[in-house]
């Protein structure tokens, strides 16, 4: 995995024990910034990530090779918030390929289902697949457009 | 003359609770389905039992033991004649949960606070983040008082219920009870193999029996929705199910406590075991 950002927070979290990982989350959770009031009328259900119960948006857009990502969810659900708010803050400045290349068990190198339970970490692979949904959907837009 | 509950003295209000929270023979207790909820701030003095971590075994599909559930009462300050009032996310779909396994091992007085966390957060009543810590205590589970029995079926029992015709109650979504999904709108993967419902099975959706506030219906707006609707009687012996057991043990309480039904069983191997199982009878479609 190469967004050095997100590899911190993995060895930060990973490396936790229990109680701190949780209070970690909260922190996340609590610290998640609002979205951009550009973005904030735009929580539809095109940005709706379907797997979580909760209402979570994510909002990917491309700068040259590197992605500008926001997301929301509600403070009434922490742990999905925190996730997202994980994503959000390692992935400042991250290209598309330090997206793509985020391994698929990030959720379970970050000790989440220890915590959190198996069934409770279902909505969370969503989030981590959608994103890298949105970021391939937005290259390959970028890559079909004529160039100027 | 509106109808009234049959046993409103399992419902608390937060009023109530906000009197009782100091009280040595009353204890809080917290079960969520999002487990950092209680750490984010909780009612002052209640302790945090997790349905996941704490009642459910973490290897069997099945609850916990009676030596386990005493050492969580025991931990929590909880003795053998303590009130527990629960309370929750979610319109208290997982306090319920809580409650009925408190059941399961025969604790007397268990409560739900009406309304949940929802109705005391939007009351901006006070929370803490403060985990309290209370002397420990002694627990015995009294094998004759555990109520498994009379609340709680099996797939063997659930058969033989479906063949006698009495009344089951699918509480899932229309989607799931229809089998055009085989699993609860966004939970992917916590499905069945095959989708739809036990015969005979009435469909109810288990949030139709709660407010917006997170609070219980009344008991007349109950009444419309589980008998003139669903045609339950007083008198009958229902069985409810969803998914994994957790949102029926909500419309188990409901029949049970608010409508005072005598034989209310939860199944909890619900849709998960059903549709997985080999030549059991299923129906598709409404």
């Amino acid at each position: 995995m190469s967004a050095a950002a997100l590899d911190e927070i993995v060895s930060e979290l990973g490396g936790a024990d229990r109680q701190e990982r949780i209070e970690l989350l909260i922190d996340f959770a609590r610290n998640l910034p609002p979205l951009p009031a550009k973005l904030d009328h735009m929580k539809d259900a095109a940005h709706r990530v379907e797997e979580c119960q909760s209402p979570v948006y994510l909002f990917v857009e491309l700068h040259g090779d590197r992605i500008e990502f926001h997301a929301d969810a509600p403070i009434e659900a922490p742990t999905v918030r925190g996730f997202v708010a994980i994503l959000v803050e390692g992935l400042k400045e991250a290209t598309i390929e330090d997206v793509l290349s985020i391994p698929n068990d990030l959720i379970e190198r970050i000790g989440l289902p220890e915590i959190l339970g198996m069934l409770r970490v279902r909505g969370l692979h969503g989030v981590l697949g959608r994103l890298k949904a949105e970021v391939t959907r937005a290259a390959i837009g970028r890559a079909s457009e004529p160039s100027a | 003359m509106a109808a009234a509950y049959v046993h409103p003295e399992v419902l608390v209000s937060a009023d109530w609770v906000e009197q009782h929270r100091n009280d040595p023979k009353v204890r809080i207790v917290e079960s969520d389905e999002d487990i950092l909820l209680y750490e984010m701030g909780h009612i002052p003095g209640a302790v945090k039992v997790d349905w996941q971590g704490d009642l459910q075994h973490q290897i069997l599909r099945d609850y916990i033991d009676a030596a386990k559930f005493a050492e969580i009462c025991e931990r929590s300050g909880i003795s053998n004649d303590t009130t527990v009032v629960f309370y929750g996310d979610k319109s208290n779909w997982w306090a319920c949960y809580a409650f009925w396994a408190f059941k399961l091992f025969g604790h007397k007085d268990c409560r739900i606070m009406n309304g949940g966390r929802k109705l005391w957060t939007d009351q901006k009543r006070e929370l803490t983040v403060e985990v309290p810590s209370y002397p420990k205590v002694t627990y015995t589970v009294d094998p004759a008082a555990a109520a498994e029995a009379s609340i709680r079926c099996f797939r063997d029992d659930v058969l033989a219920h479906q063949k006698a015709g009495l009344p089951l109650i699918d509480v899932r979504s229309t989607k799931e009870f229809t089998g055009e999904r085989t699993h609860m709108e966004n939970y992917p993967e916590e499905g069945a193999l095959r989708g739809g419902h036990i015969p005979g099975a009435k469909s109810v959706p288990w949030s139709l029996a709660v407010n917006e506030d997170g609070t219980f219906k009344t008991a007349d707006e109950l009444k419309v929705i589980f008998e003139s609707e669903a045609g339950l009687k007083p008198t009958d012996n229902v069985v409810a199910y969803c998914r994994i057991g957790e949102r029926s043990s909500l419309t188990w309480f409901v029949l049970t406590y608010l409508l005072g039904y005598p034989t209310v069983r939860n199944y909890d191997g619900s849709w998960t075991e059903w549709g997985n199982l080999v030549r059991v009878p299923i129906v598709k479609g409404a």
